[in-house]
């Protein structure tokens, strides 16, 4: 049976292009054009996955993300545009899993719909690799190439939650609270240096990363392949 | 005007310096006509005259004839003259004492005059020399105020431009020549000032401050000016750009997508395939396009805030690299691992060595490298962008980085690059030049180190 997606965005044209993709990605597509009418269609027929406009004419996508997260998981994609970095973050605060800047290509669009329809069912694995990378969440241990990594507290604890969400966009501000917990300070200034620390123990080239992979404005993941 | 207080000192300072001048003739007598000593006395009433002014110094002038009298005139110890002449001595050393005294204090009066003339002059003089260095006005009305404060002889004077009314507890002069006031100066209200100096400073510093005014008006004219001209020049190369680098890729998107829809045209599976990506090609060069016409906006608007972090290099390097394509494995990374963090936003510097890159790569023959260097300086980090294309000669340097400008005519782009590249730089406390080396071009980014201490906890 094919996975049922919701549509939500204003623009008429968008909301063609879109239908027509996904339904030739082999998609059950249903569409709603504003929040109310997304909210409706989201209550009377929960579907799958949802790819959700953030400015819509009669609230936000942040709202919508917001309400859904109150009795569902399904995975949520917002659609952002450049200079929209705050609400695209509130967003994915709210429970939103991934995104794609506008305009965005096709093929983009269904990769990340893939991966997020794929990790809402699939455990977590207890043993994470990639590449040669491999990250053993029991032992605590890393290893790059089959050679074991130092690694900090911290730095493992940065590691650890990204490996329990392998694919999965992390915000800044869910990464500093997974590890400093919920009074983190100071430390939001230090985050960026801690993953380029991590970086340079784990990559080969830190600028052209493998494994950890920065969305500007939003925060890191950890790459599925590398 | 003369305290108390100092009229007491006065007093009992003159009394002595009268006996002091008395004992000295008692010494003196037996070797000395005494009638002749009388003119001592002259010496007890000249400093009086000159430090308590000719009041005192006649009070003590009489005062001395009579001392001299009683002690020193036969009858000793009595204020009768046996003697008719010593009654002319007596008179003509009043007269002496009473005209040296006079002229004493009035000498003294002139220098006073004097030092208060030199100090409003200084004053004066020092205001217009400030006016030439062409300081702000905010600047010259605290300095004015500290300047008027000094010559009028008041512990503190403030000055606010226009006609103002007074505050509880400061008296409000107006500053002004005629009826009309350039501003008002307001001193602590005990304040005593001289109306002599107030009538004849104030109307020369309403006459400066009037000049200051003015200049300041102007200044802001010519930069209000400047400004329209500016954006002026900018719209119509925004203009020109935008009927180029907008229509050429919306033609080339038109022409495809009408070739893919019209049914009389017989399209092999490959040409199809073409027209498309020609089609995308196309899109994602206008994106780039609006994206620069926004930003160029944007920062010409000073809409740029940046959120600050502290950020790798290393890492900023590789969000602008991942922003670039399959270009991006022609440029080779020497960023030492222990280059310090700047703070910056990561988004702006991202787009200025985004777009350093760029017109690298668009300068450097195909297949040639750029080569991204990261070096610490003493306040700053500087990140060097070298290519191997033509380079620039000095004097075309700076030209690079006005907007709507081209190095080279058929050079794809907007032209808007560098000028983008320089005002987030900028805005983020930074700067981007264009520098000499030999064999290429080289252009440079240096952005401040962070005030942040570095290390951090593990």
């Amino acid at each position: 049976m094919s996975a049922r997606v919701l549509v939500v965005d204003d623009e008429p044209q968008i909301l063609r292009a879109l239908r027509t993709s996904l339904r030739g990605a082999g998609y059950d597509v249903e569409t709603a054009e504003t929040a109310e009418g997304a909210l409706a269609a989201l209550a009377a027929n929960p579907p799958d996955a949802v790819v959700l406009d953030l400015v819509l004419p009669d609230g936000s996508g942040t709202e919508v993300t917001r309400e859904l997260r109150t009795w569902s998981s399904a995975p949520v994609i917002v659609l952002s545009v450049v200079g929209d970095e705050s609400e695209k973050v509130a967003a994915l605060d709210a429970g939103a899993d991934d995104y794609v800047t506008k305009p965005f290509s096709v093929e983009e669009l269904l990769a990340r719909l893939r991966a997020a329809l794929r990790r809402a069912d699939a455990p977590v694995d207890p043993v994470v690799e990639v590449g040669d990378l491999r990250i053993d969440l029991e032992k605590q241990a890393v290893f790059v190439g089959g050679k074991p990594v130092q690694l900090t507290p911290h730095e493992f604890a940065l590691l650890r939650v990204l490996a329990r969400n392998p694919g999965k966009l992390l915000t800044h501000a869910a990464l500093l609270r997974e590890v400093w917990g919920r009074g983190y300070g100071e430390e939001s200034h230090y985050l960026h240096v801690y993953v380029s620390q991590l970086r340079r123990k784990l990559e080969a080239d830190p600028a052209r990363p493998r494994y950890i992979l920065t969305e500007p404005g939003a925060g890191y993941r950890l790459a599925e392949r590398a | 005007m003369r305290t108390r207080a100092e009229l007491v000192v006065g007093a009992l300072v003159s009394a002595g310096l009268v006996l002091l001048v008395s004992a000295v003739v008692a010494l003196l007598k037996p070797h000395v006509p005494v009638l002749s000593l009388g003119a001592l006395y002259v010496l007890a009433v000249l400093p009086v005259a000159i430090v308590w002014g000719t009041a005192l110094a006649a009070i003590v002038s009489v005062a001395s004839m009579l001392a001299f009298n009683w002690f020193f005139l036969p009858p000793e110890h009595s204020f009768h003259l046996r003697e008719s002449q010593n009654w002319l001595a007596l008179a003509i050393y009043l007269v002496i004492a009473v005209v040296v005294s006079a002229l004493a204090a009035g000498a003294r009066a002139r220098r006073e005059d004097a030092e208060q003339r030199r100090l409003e002059a200084h004053a004066l003089a020092e205001t217009a020399l400030d006016l030439l260095r062409g300081r702000t006005l905010d600047e010259e009305l605290g300095r004015l105020a500290d300047l008027t404060a000094g010559v009028l002889r008041v512990d503190a004077a403030r000055l606010e431009l226009g006609q103002r009314p007074p505050i509880e507890g400061e008296r409000a002069l107006p500053v002004g020549a005629g009826l009309r006031s350039v501003a008002t100066l307001f001193v602590d209200e005990a304040a005593t000032i001289d109306e002599a100096v107030q009538r004849r400073f104030l109307p020369s510093l309403a006459a400066l401050l009037t000049v200051v005014v003015e200049r300041s008006r102007l200044e802001a004219e010519a930069l209000e000016a400047e400004a329209l001209r500016r954006s002026d020049m900018l719209k119509t190369a925004l203009l020109r750009s935008v009927s180029h680098d907008l229509r050429s890729p919306l033609t080339a998107i038109l022409a495809s997508a009408d070739a893919l829809a019209s049914p009389g045209l017989a399209l092999a599976a490959g040409d199809r395939l073409e027209l498309a990506d020609a089609i995308r090609d196309e899109a994602t060069r206008l994106d780039r396009v609006v994206e620069q016409l926004l930003d160029v906006s944007r920062l010409e608007a000073g809409a740029v805030e940046p959120h600050s972090e502290l950020w790798h290099v290393d890492e900023l390097v590789g969000r602008a690299l991942a922003g670039l394509g399959p270009e991006a494995s022609r440029v080779r990374l020497d960023i030492p691992p222990d280059t310090p963090p700047v703070e910056v936003d990561a988004a702006h510097v991202e787009r200025v060595l985004a777009n350093l890159l760029d017109n690298a790569l668009n300068y450097s023959p195909p297949g040639s490298g750029v080569v991204v260097r990261a070096e610490r300086g003493a306040t700053e980090l500087r990140v060097h962008v070298v290519d191997n294309g033509p380079g620039l000669p000095a004097e075309e340097r700076e030209a690079l980085f006005q907007p709507f400008r081209r190095g080279n005519a058929g050079q794809r782009g907007s032209g808007l690059g560098l000028a983008i590249a320089r005002g987030f730089a900028e805005a983020n406390g930074g700067r981007v030049w264009a520098q000499d080396t030999p064999g290429g071009g080289h252009l440079v980014l240096s952005l401040p180190l962070a005030a942040r201490p570095a290390a951090i906890r593990a």
